[in-house]
């Protein structure tokens, strides 16, 4: 959505994790939670949810003030994974300036993997988003489970992608979580300075930018 | 139109009553009472929701309190914001889905419209091949008229030639052997008067076999019986024909002027065209019928004519003419103004086509009351 409100000095940007069912896209959103020590970051609010399955969203609103005043604001959205949620999916993903998508590494997934990345394709043109310009880490979850298909496998698959090179990682363990909001930024940081001069006029470079959003409670940055 | 991911205001989270409640109970627990507004006073500490100042806490009894107020609201919100935000994305995702159902329905009505079309011209194409089995079942129900008068006249044509041949013969030797008793009979009166009756028997009956061995070949002509189906006809021939036939059918009553000219052999059907006479010729006699003339003033009359390129042929009554508001219809299949089971409303149409068959053009002039001229036109080549 990228809404700039100039006399609040005030940038708003919106990232979805998109994926199919169960691939641990709020088990994401919960770690972001945990792990990330930000300047600003607000509560983690899970909306309805039955069986553990999101119903609506999930959303995490964090934030930084740059030298100039800049107030940067970062929402953070879920996506319903099942399949008949799909009008809230749009919903959601409508305005997105960045996209996660969180796959499953199981072998038994892969289709679900596939047809996830198609409606996230369809479902990013009806809302007027172009998948090839729009921002996006694309994360392989659940690599503790045994039995997973192979990074290189799974490396080379998507090699030729702009998405290259994927984060393996396993949400419920806290890896890769913070490295996939990392990509995710360094990717973001790219249009968003474009559009908003980031480094001109408001001072964050793409380091900045990148590290004093993603600061850890371990590595905390000042 | 706000989206349901915009920060929702103080006052799109609470109502007024809801704030007065939340302020009542908050004072309660505090030393002094606590108010909440947008407008920030001093010693005031703001209220947060996701990052968002939304209002400004005031009063209670010390700066702790206020921030533990502060907090306790802010607590609150979460809740309220929750519900706020799931309501909002389920209406945004319900107008959306009304407009993807009336996209649908729009898509779904232009759908049966152009069915609706296709189903409108598959009437048009029903029409159109009812029209031509029609056609064809007509011109079917023709040829297959015309092949049966044609083996019939063949067969009666077949049996009756022969009786007809020995019948002559037989009454050729009859006369003579009239001749023979006379000389041998004794010359009385009773006798000559006796002989004198014998031989107008059989010279009558001569007449009358003779008129049968015309009428046999009449038919023959007419069925085109030993004939190809097209050949070089001789239209006079023809014409003849259909009107003795005519006369044969009306029981010899009609007076029929034939003005023949000489005409070249023109290439044609003669079955078909011998058909085309006749039913042109039965018109003529049945107007005649129709009439209000005295049967000694009614008359046909069939003239032949060539330029060299095309033959004309003319048949004219004085008969009862044609209507003015039937005119147009008297080509069309199955009209007739005879009553019903006379006629088979074939006539003209079968003349129509089978002039166009050859090329050729019929034509009516007709008045009402004084009679009808009907022109067939046929090339010579």
């Amino acid at each position: 959505m990228a809404d700039y409100i100039a006399e609040d000095n005030k940038l708003t940007l919106k990232v979805v994790f998109y994926g199919p069912a169960l691939s641990g896209k709020t088990t994401n959103l919960m770690q972001l939670h945990t792990l990330l020590n930000p300047e600003r970051k607000g509560e983690l609010m899970v909306l309805e949810t039955r069986d553990d399955r999101t119903l609506f969203f999930d959303m995490l609103p964090i934030g930084l003030r740059s030298g100039s005043g800049l107030d940067l604001r970062l929402k953070l959205y879920t996506v319903p994974g099942q399949v008949q949620h799909d009008s809230t999916r749009k919903a959601v993903l409508s305005r997105a300036d960045g996209v996660v998508f969180v796959a499953d590494s199981q072998p038994s997934q892969q289709d679900n993997n596939a047809n996830a990345f198609g409606n996230l394709e369809e479902n990013l043109e009806k809302v007027g988003l172009d998948i090839d310009s729009l921002p996006m880490a694309v994360q392989f979850n659940k690599r503790d489970i045994p039995g997973v298909v192979e990074e290189p496998v799974l490396q080379k698959r998507w090699a030729a992608t702009p998405w290259a090179p994927l984060v393996m990682a396993s949400a419920l363990q806290g890896q890769g979580v913070l490295e996939t909001f990392q990509v995710l930024l360094d990717r973001l940081y790219t249009a968003v300075d474009q559009e908003f001069d980031l480094a001109g006029t408001h001072s964050i470079d793409r380091d900045t930018f990148i590290q004093r959003l993603s600061a850890s409670h371990g590595l905390h940055h000042a | 139109m706000r989206n349901f991911e915009d920060d929702p205001s103080l006052q799109d989270l609470l109502t007024d009553d809801q704030l007065q409640r939340l302020t009542a109970g908050l004072s309660a627990l505090c030393r002094e009472p606590v108010r909440i507004g947008t407008d920030r006073s001093d010693h005031a500490v703001p209220v947060e929701f996701n990052l968002e100042t939304v209002g400004w806490l005031s009063g209670g009894g010390s700066d702790d309190e206020r921030r533990a107020a502060a907090s306790l609201v802010s607590f609150l919100m979460m809740f309220v914001a929750k519900y706020r935000l799931a309501a909002n994305l389920h209406h945004d995702t319900t107008e959306a889905s009304y407009a993807e159902l009336q996209r649908q329905n729009e898509a779904l009505r232009a759908s049966e419209a152009r069915y609706r079309e296709l189903s409108d011209q598959l009437q048009e194409k029903v029409d159109e091949q009812v029209a031509l089995i029609k056609g064809v079942q007509q011109d079917l129900y023709e040829s297959a008229k015309l092949r049966s008068v044609g083996q019939l006249a063949a067969g009666v044509a077949h049996e009756i030639n022969n009786p007809i041949g020995f019948i002559n013969s037989n009454l050729g030797v009859a006369s003579d052997y009239v001749d023979e008793l006379q000389d041998l009979l004794p010359d009385t009166e009773s006798n000559r008067e006796l002989l004198a009756d014998f031989r107008d028997l059989i010279t009558e009956s001569i007449d009358g076999t003779r008129r049968i061995a015309r009428i046999v070949a009449d038919l023959k002509t007419f069925s085109s019986i030993d004939q190809a189906d097209y050949t070089l006809c001789d239209v006079n021939d023809l014409l003849r024909s259909a009107a003795h036939l005519l006369q044969t059918n009306y029981g010899h009553q009609l007076e029929i002027m034939e003005q023949l000219a000489e005409i070249p052999a023109i290439p044609g059907h003669p079955a078909k065209l011998s058909q085309t006479f006749y039913n042109v010729l039965d018109n003529a006699a049945q107007a005649l019928r129709d009439g209000d003339r005295e049967q000694a003033d009614q008359r046909i009359q069939i003239k032949t004519a060539s330029n060299g390129e095309e033959v004309l042929i003319v048949i004219q009554d004085n008969g009862c003419g044609i209507p003015d508001d039937i005119r147009s219809q008297v080509f069309d299949a199955f009209f007739t103004t005879r009553p019903v089971g006379s006629g088979t409303g074939l006539g003209l149409t079968v003349a129509r086509d089978t002039l166009h068959a050859h090329r050729g053009s019929i034509a009516i002039d007709s008045h009402e009351g004084s009679g009808t001229r009907i022109t067939l036109t046929l090339p010579a080549h």
